[in-house]
């Protein structure tokens, strides 16, 4: 019994050391790659602005490090039997930063804003197959849904686009600058172009949270001087780094890289409409053409998990299904098979907005070469590349997929015929199918098995030639403590300290 | 110089900003790509591009667009809204003109403070070793890329010594401390360049002016050589070198864009590469049309000199 009472004890003391080891206050100084393109959670689409909002905005339920779902602002949730209807119970005395109450109300009008086609939103295809939004009382939202939808969930924890604010600034219009959340920081100073600066909010609902008094956020564009700036100690935390310096920064003592496999994949869409792309086994010899090693030595200094389908080896719904090993000799075979022994000519379009795109396109131009395709490189800047690509006048891209969780997130809106952000023109009925019966399937290894053979199909068609998860990769000093760069890509300061 | 030269120029400024707010307005809506979209990303439905060009005033024909734009200006000093950040730009123009001006100025400080001592040295002994001196660093400085000079700068007295920090803006009225701190690798980047630019000019003015008859006669009557310099040389090549100065100090407001961009300095040339990039149409049109204004108020002010520094000039 003693000995049991002073093991306690011990614990007991150990926790609290653990607890004062976490020193409240000071500012972190972080640096962004790109500037926040907007604050409005409905309007904007870019990382850089979720990534500020992910500290200020709080959703119904959210992803622990290991991509679990977890309660948040909802404290439990319920899916109907018939998966038709979730209901979430909202946290009681959740405060906005600016000292108000949320209410189950506000909840709602938030959530209809974005359904609202008005709004003009490119995140309402997130909340696919939801009808309503209603609260029946103070503490209670409840969707109800025209079909079951598996994925919105892991949409409703992983989208700052489906965050809470306060719906009063969109009436006096400051949502695009200074968006009010409960979340553990809010916007004090939004200059474009320069700098955020996030302060603790006094009326965070976690108790002793944040640790931090406030984050500036700077926004150094040029990777080399972002690189100097974390060296010479004038920024504590950095978005990324330079690909090329990882190494060098792994190796000294005041740099702390911090890297994981993140639900983002870099890959080569490919235009199925007409010509020689059209043919399954044109776009099979490109994909046994392509050494992806080398385009991840290139295009990311090798910072990248090689891979031939989307979901990272780290997720739960991860395959590893890899037909392609790079093998010039099965290309020609392909391509004579296909009638082009001879080859033809195609065009590649990278983006000078992802750099890294650039650089695998001068790998895959020469690999293809080797097999014969001709290929001719159009760089573009990424307002032009955006609308060439999103009214098909490519033959092929390379591009990202970020954010993403469920395989849903994967597949269905870049794959499904018809869809949105299915740029390639591809559609296979089967697919379509699998992708659709996938959608309400909830028992997961039933689910896992759809998506399998979607995956699997997908990688067969090749409208995108899949080369590599991208390695999330944060650079910090040693003293910045409690920071975990993560899967889903969020940054989260709320429980980073400085150990100073 | 008589008002009615001064109210002839300041009409032929008021109509080149009026051609250049033509000009701006009519071809910054051909960038291929659309706000609504880089603001929508890979995301945009044609639905809500649609919707989001229609919010931001973009389906109204051009003609409608340019006159409101315009009578917001005349009227209201209003330069419209930012498309991506939807905040009145006036006020986003006016927290970062400050920012521009000083380093500019910054930098032709520093790049005078280079020429004007390297430009004379020179010219004093053309031909000498110390000439030829000059004349390769200031052929090293007109090639070196300003980016490149900028990284550099960063890597040995940021990165290495830690004297200066790599990047940010603070005001002059943070203190004259921080002020100096931030912008000293900034300046020093542009104003090497620009210094080196202007070393050139210097050099030839003086020389120009060193080879005149008057400039023998005065050393022949046994002026001294400080005085020949003073009261006949560097008098008599001032116009040259204020022409060259005016016309960097203008340069210099445009060349600065690639240095605020790697100091991450808050200023137009920022605002001009991200509107650009993001297609935020009000906003690029306020920074060209601002860098024009400052362009042709430069050059009028230099021509105005040109009668304080020569009684023979006159304007009527």
């Amino acid at each position: 019994m003693k000995r049991s009472l002073a093991l306690v004890l011990i614990l007991l003391l150990a926790l609290a050391g653990l607890a004062a080891a976490q020193t409240r206050g000071g500012t972190l100084v972080a640096a962004w790659m790109q500037e926040p393109v907007g604050l409005d959670p409905h309007i904007t689409s870019a990382m850089s602005s979720y990534q500020v909002l992910e500290n200020v905005l709080d959703t119904l339920i959210t992803l622990d490090a290991e991509q679990n779902l977890v309660p948040s602002l909802a404290h439990d949730w319920v899916v109907a039997e018939d998966g038709l209807s979730v209901t979430f119970h909202l946290r009681e005395g959740v405060r906005f930063s600016n000292g108000k109450a949320l209410t189950a109300d506000d909840v709602v009008t938030v959530f209809e804003r974005i359904m609202d086609p008005e709004t003009g939103s490119g995140n309402a295809w997130r909340l696919a197959g939801v009808e309503s939004v209603t609260a029946p009382d103070a503490t209670t939202v409840v969707f109800e849904l025209a079909s079951p939808n598996p994925s919105l969930l892991g949409h409703l924890a992983s989208f700052k686009a489906l965050g809470i604010f306060d719906p009063a600034g969109v009436e006096d219009g400051t949502i695009n600058t200074r968006p009010i959340g409960t979340g553990p920081f809010m916007i004090t100073d939004f200059q474009p172009g320069t700098r955020v600066l996030l302060e603790r909010n006094p009326y965070y609902w976690e108790d002793g949270l944040p640790y931090l008094d406030a984050v500036d956020i700077r926004i150094i564009g040029d990777e080399t001087v972002r690189r100097s700036a974390l060296i010479s100690g004038d920024i504590d935390w950095a978005f990324a780094v330079p690909p090329q310096s990882v190494a060098e920064l792994e190796a000294r003592d005041d740099v702390v890289i911090d890297a994981v496999p993140a639900g983002a994949y870099y890959y080569m869409g490919v235009n199925l409409r007409e010509g020689p792309l059209a043919d399954p086994r044109v776009r099979q010899a490109i994909a046994f053409a392509i050494n992806r090693e080398n385009v991840g030595m290139a295009a990311e200094f090798g910072n990248a998990a090689i891979t031939q389908d989307p979901i990272p080896s780290t997720s739960a719904w991860s395959f590893d299904y890899a037909p392609y090993d790079f093998d010039p000799e099965r290309a020609r075979a392909l391509l004579a098979e296909a009638g082009y022994a001879d080859g033809f000519e195609i065009e590649i379009m990278p983006t000078t907005f992802l750099p890294e795109t650039i650089r695998a396109a001068q790998v895959v131009q020469a690999d293809l070469a080797a097999v014969g395709i001709t290929t001719t490189i159009r760089t573009l800047e990424w307002a032009e590349w955006l609308q060439e690509q999103g009214e098909g006048n490519y033959d092929t891209y390379i591009c990202s997929w970020n954010g993403l969780i469920d395989p849903d997130d994967f597949f269905y809106a870049q794959h499904r015929t018809g869809e949105v952000f299915n740029f390639t023109g591809y559609s296979n009925p089967t697919v379509d199918q699998l992708l659709d019966e996938a959608r309400v399937v909830t028992d997961f290894e039933a689910r896992k098995d759809l998506y399998e053979d979607v995956n699997r199909a997908i990688v067969d068609d090749a409208p995108y030639i899949y080369f590599y998860n991208l390695l999330q990769i944060h650079a910090y000093h040693p003293d910045v403590q409690g920071f975990q760069s993560r899967a889903d890509q969020a940054v989260r300061f709320v429980r980073t300290w400085l150990d100073r | 110089m008589s008002l009615s030269y001064l109210l002839r120029r300041l009409g032929s400024v008021l109509l080149v900003l009026f051609g250049v707010s033509l000009v701006t307005f009519a071809i910054i809506p051909l960038l291929p790509g659309s706000p609504a979209r880089v603001t929508l990303g890979v995301q945009a439905t044609p639905e809500a591009v649609a919707t989001l060009e229609r919010q931001m005033g973009l389906d109204r024909p051009l003609p409608v667009q340019y006159v409101s734009w315009v009578g917001g200006i005349l009227t209201r000093g209003d330069f419209g809204t930012s498309l991506i950040s939807r905040q009145p730009i006036a006020g986003e123009v006016t927290r970062r003109v400050p920012a521009t001006l000083t380093l500019a100025l910054a930098a032709l400080l520093v790049g005078l403070a280079i020429a004007l001592p390297a430009g004379i040295f020179a010219a004093l002994k053309p031909g000498s070793p110390r000439d030829l001196g000059v004349s390769v660093f200031s052929q090293l400085g007109v090639s070196v890329p300003d980016f490149w000079m900028g990284i550099l700068l960063i890597l040995l007295f940021s990165e290495t010594l830690g004297w200066f920090p790599s990047s940010g803006y603070r005001p002059l009225s943070d203190g004259l401390a921080p002020f100096l701190q931030h912008i000293t690798l900034p300046a020093l980047t542009a104003g090497i360049i620009s210094g080196a630019i202007m070393t050139r000019f210097v050099r030839s003015a003086l020389l120009e002016v060193l080879n005149q008859d008057y400039v023998r006669t005065a050393h022949a009557k046994g002026l001294p050589r400080g005085k020949v310099m003073r009261k006949h040389v560097l008098r008599n090549a001032a116009i040259s070198i204020v022409t060259i100065v005016g016309l960097q100090m203008a340069t210099l407001l445009s060349a600065v864009v690639v240095v605020e961009i790697i100091f991450a300095w808050p200023g137009l040339g920022q605002l001009a590469l991200t509107a650009t990039l993001q297609r935020d149409y009000p906003a690029l049109q306020a920074a060209v049309l601002l860098s024009a204004v400052a362009f042709t108020v430069i050059n009028l002010l230099t021509d105005l000199s040109y009668t304080f520094l020569d009684p023979r000039v006159s304007y009527t």
